[in-house]
């Protein structure tokens, strides 16, 4: 793999591993910190992502699948640039995305106003956002609540929101953690539609998903993994193959 | 970091626009959510002004000429270094949507909140010029001198970005900052020259002049608005020293503390 043209990856990560600090009591003050500095808290590490490599191609589409608790959505997180790894290092070419069900909108914001803001923080310039602003209303079916805070938002109402920025806006390189769970069943068909209609095609993804039908769909290459450790990166067949018998197996 | 931020910005990238655009959207978040918006901006230094007008020149009598003028000058620069640094110590918590999901570079955020800042002061700006112009009376009022004030204006931007960046990157670790940051902040002001007449100042603190990252922002604004005169450059230059030993110990922690924002807060 190392072998490939430099223009062709995507992401690059090297060694790359994430450890969390969960404190029990937690000692969140300097108070704390300076009279209880011979009683430290009972830390607990969390062993989230053993040491890995892993490379993204551009333009390509790639699972991640594998049990709850297992690392998937860290691993999206690290190689987003969200959270900093521990060792090793990710090189990442673009511009990068996580999209969940809380995708990153402010609550004390208007649906118009986090439009500006996302598209912005995306790397669109104002008059290319108001080229697809009416779009991103009306894919989200929130032609009346353009003016609305978005904490007056149902969760569906906040999902498709965020799903329809991310389906116009988009960066180079999208994170989709389960997104086919937005919205009622028209808009999941719809999604599934938008995403059928070459858009994944342009676009480097990262798709995470427990719906194998999907990963197969989309996917050509996926990665499977498990308790943290990296078990499988290669076809998609194979990946999910091994993680269906290991399920088994449990 | 910074300069990497700058060159994009030079670059033609969308930068400058999503600062304008954030600065805007937080300004908007500021005042436009209260009942009588934008006129807090101009109540809150009126009230200082008179607070301080009573206790130290009706009571006290500090005899100080042009007192209410004195007192503008520096409790607008105050307050705009209160609002950045005390305002934004939460930031990372707060703006959390903004860099959670992309990898927008943080210092973008920060910049964005002094830059709102920045409208405000704008104003109260304005509002200073108007009752200096108009209700000051019998004094020469302004001279050439004031085409220098943005050197003082740079002094506090470096200043208030640096103090934003250290005390919000220690939040993540050490939640009571924040009070700390208060009584600091309320002993800081009492050993500024916002109050006293230089004189009173020197006399009993002249050490204060120069150990005070603060005191040369404002008696240097002073010099060339009211006083007409050059600023006094070896306090200048200090002031400057200062400002950018905060920001580049800022910019320091918020690389290091500063990346785990996303998984702490």
């Amino acid at each position: 793999m190392d072998i490939l043209d430099d223009d062709k990856i995507a992401i690059t990560a090297r060694n790359i591993s994430k450890k969390f600090h969960i404190t029990e009591d937690s000692h969140n003050t300097v108070k704390q910190r300076l009279f209880r500095v011979f009683d430290p808290p009972r830390a607990k590490i969390v062993d989230a992502l053993k040491p890995m490599n892993i490379q993204i191609n551009k333009g390509e589409c790639f699972g991640l699948i594998g049990r709850n608790g297992c690392g998937k959505s860290t691993l999206a997180r690290v190689l987003a640039g969200v959270y900093p790894t521990d060792t090793g290092y990710v090189k990442t070419k673009g511009s990068t995305m996580l999209l969940n069900l809380t995708v990153g909108m402010s609550h004390e914001l208007t649906a118009r106003e986090n439009i500006y803001v996302s598209g912005s923080v995306l790397g669109l310039k104002i008059k290319d956002i108001d080229l697809i602003f009416d779009k991103i209303i009306e894919f989200a079916e929130l032609p009346d609540f353009v003016d609305t805070k978005i904490k007056y938002f149902s969760s569906g109402m906040l999902a498709r929101l965020g799903f329809s920025i991310a389906v116009n806006a988009g960066a180079d390189i999208m994170f989709l953690d389960e997104i086919f769970a937005v919205g009622d069943i028209i808009f999941q068909e719809k999604a599934v539609k938008v995403l059928e209609k070459s858009w994944i095609e342009n676009k480097t993804v990262i798709l995470i998903s427990h719906s194998m039908s999907t990963i197969k769909n989309y996917c050509k290459r996926s990665a499977y993994l498990k308790n943290g450790y990296l078990e499988f990166v290669g076809d998609t067949e194979t990946a999910i193959s091994k993680y269906l018998s290991d399920n088994q197996e449990g | 970091m910074a300069l990497n931020v700058l060159k994009d910005w030079i670059g033609g990238s969308n930068k400058l626009e999503r600062f304008w655009l954030l600065a805007k959207i937080e300004f908007k978040l500021r005042y436009y959510e209260n009942l009588l918006g934008l006129i807090w901006a101009l109540v809150k230094p009126i009230s200082d002004i008179f607070i301080y007008y009573v206790a130290f020149e009706l009571i006290l009598k500090q005899g100080v000429p042009q007192f209410v003028s004195f007192l503008f000058i520096g409790i607008i620069l105050w307050n705009f270094f209160i609002e950045s640094s005390m305002g934004t110590i939460q930031i990372l918590a707060t703006k959390k949507y903004l860099y959670e999901y992309t990898n927008m570079n943080k210092i973008e955020i920060y910049l964005s909140v002094i830059g709102s800042n920045l409208i405000g002061l704008f104003f109260n700006l304005v509002m200073f010029f108007i009752f200096y112009i108009f209700f000051e009376q019998g004094v020469t009022l302004i001279t050439w001198h004031i085409i220098l004030l943005p050197i003082i204006f740079i002094n506090l931007i470096i200043l208030s970005l640096g103090f934003s960046l250290i005390l919000s990157t220690i939040y993540i670790y050490a939640k009571d900052i924040t009070q700390i940051w208060a009584i600091v902040i309320n002993l800081a002001f009492w050993i500024s020259p916002i109050i006293f007449p230089p004189e009173t100042f020197m006399r009993t603190m002249p050490s204060v002049k120069y150990l005070n990252p603060f005191s040369s922002i404002i008696i240097n604004a002073r010099d060339l608005i009211m006083y007409h005169t050059l600023p006094e450059w070896k306090l200048l230059a200090w002031g400057y020293i200062y400002a950018t030993f905060f920001l580049l110990l800022g910019i320091y922690l918020l690389n290091t503390l500063g990346s785990k924002a996303a998984e702490k807060l």
